[in-house]
């Protein structure tokens, strides 16, 4: 069973909430969590974790590279990349390295073979056994480096291999590649939004991934108290698809900033997570059986 | 014109609020600014100045499409797909995935029948509006199922320069996406300076750091906005920006104030804070 935590907005509690969840199934069955924003990281330090048992370096991207030997400055690459990658500069080309993304058209194009693949080493996979006794895999693409999708496929392949029940997968902001790649295939997505107009506006944007892949899924509202009436709005957008909400707290920054999981905390917000946990289950089981 | 851009790797930091709130700054003091939302895949500047998108303009991109009459099986274009995005057996046609296709072009460039054509199709949109005298906002969208969203940021760049001429901007704000990756460096390219919006959590000074290395590799000279600068550990935030050599200039304190008007998309109202 996969569920992933996604929501399109950036800082709606994604990652909190995924903690959460990891350490609850954990109670009651064997859990990986995983850590698909590659980007930016940020389970580990939600459940305490700053160490790893092992990190992996890894390559799931190539560059280019031009010849200048070999380059007679036809501009074909420069025409032909579509992502902007190749520059002039006086009459040379050269690869920007931060816009390659290694898709091999200026090579293909070339007319004297003057452009080489490379791969890179792009990013990370690093696993830890937590404290709390199931297996971290969290991924790190290096910054200015692409290929961001595919090391979500690598470090779910990692999670797949570790003996689990429950995969608890956490997705980065946003509804491009790494999104993608970390939605499809799961069983159950939680979205988690807030009640601020970009938090709904996002939700919308990811369900429409969510919906492609037709994966089933239930709502968290975070922070409800900061906006009761838009709360109430988007409760009853959501329908039979509402988990439950969680108040705003200041006692969840005391608790990140001590590197102590928030159901562990003395927040209120424990509470309502429970609860939220015991809905997921029920709705779990109605969906997926 | 100054083109400087709010970044800052985490999400929800505040990185539109600093740029929405910049804006209204420069604007209040007579300036013509652009403000270019380039978090194309959930942007949301004009929901937090209670607007609404209209007008779309489209942006289009290259996809392939196969002609079944000259197609021989041969397979070649996916043996060079890097995105295995086209599925191939043995002696049938190949089968095109677009959810995984980037359009790079490689497919319809290798065939050696020429039976791979192109389509043009819709990989999001722009939306221009005034907001005032002298502000302007120009919104990058993606379309959803897009995988490769760096392109539309690239076009989204291109149309705010253009508008930037035309409205004779002093300054151009380019509000970017959470992350370091593609969409992040398009929408940093070519900004002069950056302005890194985190909090002081270790969540924030994690991500900090990795947009701080991003920008070095730029070579684009940063600052550290410290939002909700009262809430937390402001000293996490300190040791990384020693490390890298950045000062921390600007500092929003932890205002419910703030929180509220985010939330009914009314920041025009909160623009003393900075």
């Amino acid at each position: 069973m996969k569920i992933v935590v996604a929501s399109g907005k950036g800082g709606t509690g994604k990652s909190m909430f995924a903690s959460s969840l990891a350490l609850l199934f954990s109670e009651i069955t064997n859990v990986v969590a995983c850590d698909c924003d590659v980007d930016a990281p940020n389970l580990g330090l939600w459940l305490g974790v700053t160490t790893y048992d092992s990190v992996e370096a890894i390559s799931t991207s190539e560059r280019a590279k031009i010849n200048n030997e070999k380059c007679v400055g036809c501009g074909k690459c420069f025409e032909n990349c579509a992502f902007g990658a190749v520059e002039k500069i006086d009459s040379r080309f050269i690869i920007n390295p931060l816009l390659c993304e290694g898709c091999g058209v200026c090579q293909l194009v070339c007319p004297t073979k003057a452009i080489d693949l490379a791969p890179v080493m792009n990013g990370e996979i690093r696993i830890k056994k937590t404290k709390w006794g199931f297996p971290l895999v969290s991924g790190q693409l290096k910054p200015g480096e692409t290929g961001s999708g595919k090391i979500v496929q690598e470090l779910r392949k990692r999670a797949d291999e570790l003996s689990h029940e429950i995969m608890i997968l956490d997705a980065a902001a946003g509804i491009g590649c790494p999104v993608i790649a970390s939605i499809t295939g799961c069983d159950y997505a939680v979205l988690v939004t807030e009640p601020t107009p970009s938090g709904f506006s996002d939700l919308m944007r990811v369900l429409k991934v969510v919906n492609h892949f037709s994966v089933p899924y239930g709502v968290i509202l975070n922070k409800w108290d900061i906006n009761p009436e838009a709360s109430q709005r988007i409760e009853k957008w959501s329908g039979e698809r509402f988990l439950g909400k969680i108040s705003y707290d200041r006692e969840v920054v005391n608790s990140i900033v001590n590197l102590r999981p928030v159901i562990l905390s003395k927040s209120k917000v424990k509470k309502e997570i429970r609860e939220i946990f015991e809905k997921i289950q029920e709705s779990i089981e109605k969906e997926c059986s | 014109m100054r083109l400087i851009a709010s970044t800052g790797g985490k999400g929800g930091t505040g990185k539109s609020t600093f740029a929405i709130l910049s804006a209204l700054k420069f604007s209040n003091q007579g300036k013509k600014v652009l403000l270019c939302d380039c978090d194309v895949e959930c942007p949301n500047d004009h929901l937090l100045l209670g607007r609404e998108l209209q007008e779309p303009e489209p942006i289009y991109q290259d996809f392939p499409e196969l002609d079944a009459e000259k197609c021989v099986s041969c397979g070649i274009c996916s043996k060079i797909c890097k995105e295995n995005a086209i599925f191939w057996v043995k002696g049938k046609p190949p089968i095109f995935f677009e959810d995984l296709c980037s359009g790079c072009g490689a497919c319809w460039i290798v065939c050696p029948q020429n039976a791979i054509g192109t389509k043009k199709k819709i990989i999001g949109k722009t939306f221009e509006m005034k907001i005032n005298d002298n502000l302007w906002l120009l919104t990058g969208m993606s379309e959803p199922g897009i995988v490769e969203t760096g392109p539309v940021v690239k076009e989204v760049k291109k149309r705010a320069l253009e508008l930037a001429e035309r409205i004779d901007a002093e300054v151009l704000i380019v509000d970017t996406a959470p992350g370091t990756h593609c969409n992040v460096i398009q929408a940093l390219l070519g900004c002069e300076r950056a302005y890194i919006v985190t909090e002081p959590t270790p969540l924030g000074a994690h991500d900090a750091a990795l947009i701080l290395k991003l920008l070095k590799m730029m070579k684009i000279p940063s600052e550290i906005v410290l939002n909700k600068a009262d809430v937390g550990d402001p000293n996490v935030i300190k040791g990384i920006a020693d490390e890298y050599g950045v000062q921390v200039t600007i500092k929003i304190p932890y205002s419910e104030r703030l929180i509220r008007a985010y939330s009914e998309g009314k920041l025009d109202r909160m623009v003393d804070l900075i």
